[in-house]
């Protein structure tokens, strides 16, 4: 089945769909339209067939059109009678491309009947069906297809009209019906966009990835597993979790985010300062190393993605780069932060200073106490730090306490969060900024190993954002397994841990419903772990649906057996790793890979903030 | 008829007391709202205490700590108000955060609510539209009036749809805040209140957040049906034991 992309108005996104190589690509001459197409059209692949949408448009502009911009097909969305087709087919001669092809499109509510297409039969090549609705197409649902079991033309049509990422169990079910004989290509457009005319890249990517790489290449059940999406939906919730519960007095903040975000995000001078300052000011790309003594330790392949070497020591400033410059473009002038260990804070204080703005962080008492070094750097970074002296002084309390200023402060303020947790958009946003280290894993291994793909990626879970990161562009390439590490501190059936998969159930906790531990009576309860950034007692909705669906494997890893990979790592190694990150590298000593797997694990970060943890664990 | 709804139809200013059950002590929940209704108070919202209430300020919050300390849960606050509706007769509404709800089970939240006698729900984490796709019905099949809050931030469409499924009370937030924090309405308040009092709603307002004291009473119900007071009478009873209600509400009212 072939796919038309349609209601392109952008210039650089244009280019970045048509990389997606549909087969059509659509432009509304229609000025009625929010999609109306009024530049020009980049350098596409002439493997792509650029279709002009037309309704009721005289005939001599419909020719000029396809003139101008070297159209391959028309499409016809208005009450165009056969003649006009007839007419319009009979102009072939004079255009540049000999070969028009004429889309008539009719639209269906729950009943049509086919005998109208009859005279269309000899003056067209192809016909669409959409919804009919309050707009000539473009309105966002879809049409009962049972209707098309009574289609009695043998001419190949186009299925069309609100199909989106959420169709696609349905797409694949029609596919396997008789209604779908002459179905010749799905046409989408309203279901993959940011506003109007503006496509959202992943969205499409892992749509053409699911359903036409997938039916392309056979059905085995196995992959029809992995078919789901792994990413947020329209309304904010990765399967049953996320969603934004959070108290009326911040519903304006993150509204005004959530209306924003991927627009902004999408934006070519956004995109390239963030660029720009990964490359400058982060060091990035970061390395993709292949370790090779611990590979022969366990004899198997291991890859480490050095986000350790980043600047600020961990993945965490990817995400604060991206928020403050986010951040500058909704005119926010006061920032606050919640940090555990002080690593985010570290982070969020460093770009502060680098924008100039104001910056707040919040940190538990007890917090302060142990991460000494952090509360310093943040302070010569020019960040005030505020204490979190309610609940349990810890990373969890500081988190309450920059929602509650937050609340206080709705207009002027942005909070960074620094992990894939929260209220939506937070986790997706979050997501997307770390997802740079997947994006950047899939060339890195394709340069070294000749494929994009390694048979497993691993990484360590606090919130999960440095997992998000890693594992997004392989949410949907269903040959990598993907391997969630949580901290079972003293045990997990100890009472000091923090491996949510095993102990949480699905509550809500700073604004989003995911995997909680709690007590029977819905009370958030303290978790434990030696690593700070990995002591939280939730974990980020994207990873809770992971975990539930059974797309990711989720692993716990004690106190004891995290310490001897990390000394192990820096012996084998010569890299001294941050203590949530060795919870990664232990699983080595857990699980048998093969000697012909690739494993890529995210080394989160380096060791230097816990310098005195391993002191005094390894009495040096 | 719904006890709040008839309470709105009284021809006064209200005021409704807010309280953390099971603060200071434990057993101390049932003797608070007898007292409080005993001493001229309209309505009492119980709060439910939660681990981490994101909305409440430092008062509230620590006397939430000190309830789950104490030992309380939803299960003993169910035990504790089984027989209250032999001794009072105002409205009670239940202040409390989603998850506890969401444990116990919703609907069997809302139909123990409804057996005990509680006529009104305010949880201020569980959104407005998760309410109406989700459990709308089942808070109007047990009987139960859930409040909404707004702010000065809110937009006018946004109140309109609260208004539209609303059908007890508006709950105003007086200010971009948590509970407990300001002291006396400024301008930019009093033309808020004001402002919401002009778009005639169907639902009265009742306004709550900061206010503490008779002045502030008194220019919260200039425009609105009546005032919510919270962490000013939890300091009160932290500071004068639980028996000195009177004084309180004397105070507020003037
Ligand atoms: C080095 C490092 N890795 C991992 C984490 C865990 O956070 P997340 O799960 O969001 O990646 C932290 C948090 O502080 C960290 O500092």
């Amino acid at each position: 089945m072939k796919l038309k992309i349609c209601g392109m108005k952008y210039q650089e996104n244009m280019t970045e769909v048509a990389a997606l190589q549909p087969d059509y690509l659509g432009f509304i001459f229609y000025d009625k339209s929010s999609r109306n197409f009024d530049t020009s059209i980049p350098e596409i692949s002439n493997s792509i067939k650029k279709t002009g949408v037309f309704v009721n448009e005289d005939l001599e502009v419909v020719i000029e059109k396809i003139k101008t911009f070297n159209l391959q097909a028309v499409q016809l969305h208005g009450e165009e009678s056969p003649e006009y087709c007839n007419d319009l087919k009979n102009r072939q001669a004079e255009l540049v491309s000999a070969s028009l092809e004429i889309i008539k499109v009719f639209s269906i509510k729950n009943e049509f009947n086919f005998e109208v297409l009859k005279p269309y039969e000899a003056v067209c090549d192809y016909f669409l069906f959409d919804t009919k609705g309050k707009h000539p197409g473009g309105n966002g649902y879809t049409f009962d297809w049972n209707v098309l079991n009574n289609y009695s033309s043998t001419k190949p049509f186009f299925l069309s009209g609100g199909i989106g990422f959420d169709e696609i169990e349905a797409v694949k079910k029609f596919q396997q019906s008789m209604a779908s004989k002459y179905c010749y290509a799905l046409d989408v457009n309203s279901k993959f966009e940011i506003e109007p005319g503006l496509k959202n890249i992943e969205l499409l990517k892992d749509f053409k990835t699911n359903l036409f790489f997938h039916a392309n290449h056979g059905t085995d059940s196995n992959l029809n597993k992995h078919m789901e999406n792994y990413n947020v939906n329209e309304k904010g919730y990765y399967g049953e979790f996320g969603g934004a519960f959070i108290p009326e007095m911040l519903y304006p903040n993150v509204e005004e985010l959530r209306q924003n975000y991927l627009k902004v995000m999408a934006e070519p001078d956004f995109k390239k300062e963030f660029d720009q300052l990964l490359k400058d000011y982060v060091g990035r790309p970061s390395p993709l190393y292949f370790a090779k003594r611990l590979s022969e330790k366990y004899n198997t392949k291991i890859y480490l993605k050095r986000e350790d070497l980043n600047h600020t020591g961990a993945h965490k400033i990817n995400n604060t780069i991206g928020q403050i410059l986010m951040a500058k473009r909704l005119g926010k002038t006061r920032i606050i932060a919640e940090t555990g260990a002080g690593q985010h804070g570290v982070a969020t204080a460093t770009v502060c200073a680098l924008m100039g703005l104001e910056c707040i962080v919040y940190m538990g008492e007890i917090d302060i106490a142990r991460q000494a070094p952090n509360v310093a750097r943040m302070k010569m970074l020019g960040a005030t730090v505020v204490p979190a002296l309610s609940g349990s002084r810890t990373l969890k309390d500081a988190t309450n306490e920059a929602i509650r200023d937050w609340i206080n402060n709705p207009v002027n303020t942005h909070y960074i969060i620094g992990s894939a947790i929260g209220p939506h958009p937070y986790p997706d946003m979050v997501t997307r900024f770390q997802s740079v280290i997947s994006e950047e894993i899939k060339w890195q291994l394709k340069e070294q190993i000749g494929r994009e793909n390694p048979d497993y990626v691993v990484a360590c879970i606090g919130g999960g954002s440095n997992a998000a990161g890693t594992y997004y562009h392989y949410l949907h390439e269903p040959d990598v397994k993907i391997i969630a590490v949580e901290a079972a501190g003293l045990g997990v059936d100890s009472g000091e841990s923090a491996a949510t998969s095993v102990l949480g159930h699905e509550g809500v906790i700073h604004g989003c419903k995911t995997l909680l531990m709690q007590t029977k009576d819905g009370q958030i309860t303290e978790p434990y772990s030696i690593s700070a950034g990995l002591d939280y007692p939730g974990v980020g909705p994207m990873h809770a649906n992971l975990c539930k669906t059974g797309r990711a494997e989720f692993m716990s890893i004690t106190d004891d057996q995290a310490m001897t990979a990390g000394l192990d790592l820096c012996k084998l190694e010569g890299i001294i790793p941050a203590i949530e990150s060795s919870h990664a590298l232990a699983i080595f000593e857990e699980k048998t890979f093969k000697p012909d797997d690739v494993v890529v694990v995210s080394l989160s970060g380096r060791g230097d903030k816990d310098l005195q943890n391993y002191i005094e664990y390894f009495k040096i | 008829m719904n006890r709040i709804n008839k309470k709105l139809q009284e021809n006064k200013k209200l005021l409704s007391i807010y309280f953390t059950a099971g603060y200071p002590n434990l057993t101390d929940t049932v003797s608070i709202i007898e007292d409080l209704e005993k001493n001229g108070v309209d309505m009492i919202e119980i709060g439910l205490p939660f681990s981490d209430p994101l909305a409440d300020g430092p008062t509230i919050q620590a006397s939430s700590t000190q309830a789950l300390k104490n030992g309380m849960t939803t299960e003993v606050l169910f035990d504790q108000l089984k027989d209250i509706r032999k001794t009072v007769s105002i409205p009670l509404i239940i202040m409390g955060y989603f998850n506890p709800m969401l444990q116990y089970g919703v609907e069997a939240f809302c139909k123990k609510c409804q057996e005990i006698g509680i006529d009104g729900l305010i949880i201020p984490d569980l959104p407005v539209d998760v309410y109406n796709d989700e459990y709308k019905a089942t808070f109007e099949k047990y009987g139960l009036i859930n409040v909404f809050l707004i702010t000065p931030q809110t937009s006018v469409e946004r109140i309109n749809f609260i208004d539209s499924i609303s059908n007890g009370f508006i709950y105003m937030v007086s200010s971009a805040s948590v509970t407990g924090s300001s002291s006396g309405f400024g301008d930019e308040q009093m033309s808020y209140f004001e402002r919401i009092a002009k778009m005639e709603l169907k639902n009265p307002q009742v306004i709550g957040f900061g206010i503490s004291d008779n002045e502030t009473f008194t220019q919260a119900t200039e425009h609105a049906k009546g005032a919510i007071i919270g962490s000013a009478f939890i300091k009160h009873i932290t500071e004068n034991g639980v028996n000195k209600t009177e004084v309180f509400v004397k105070s507020i009212l003037g």
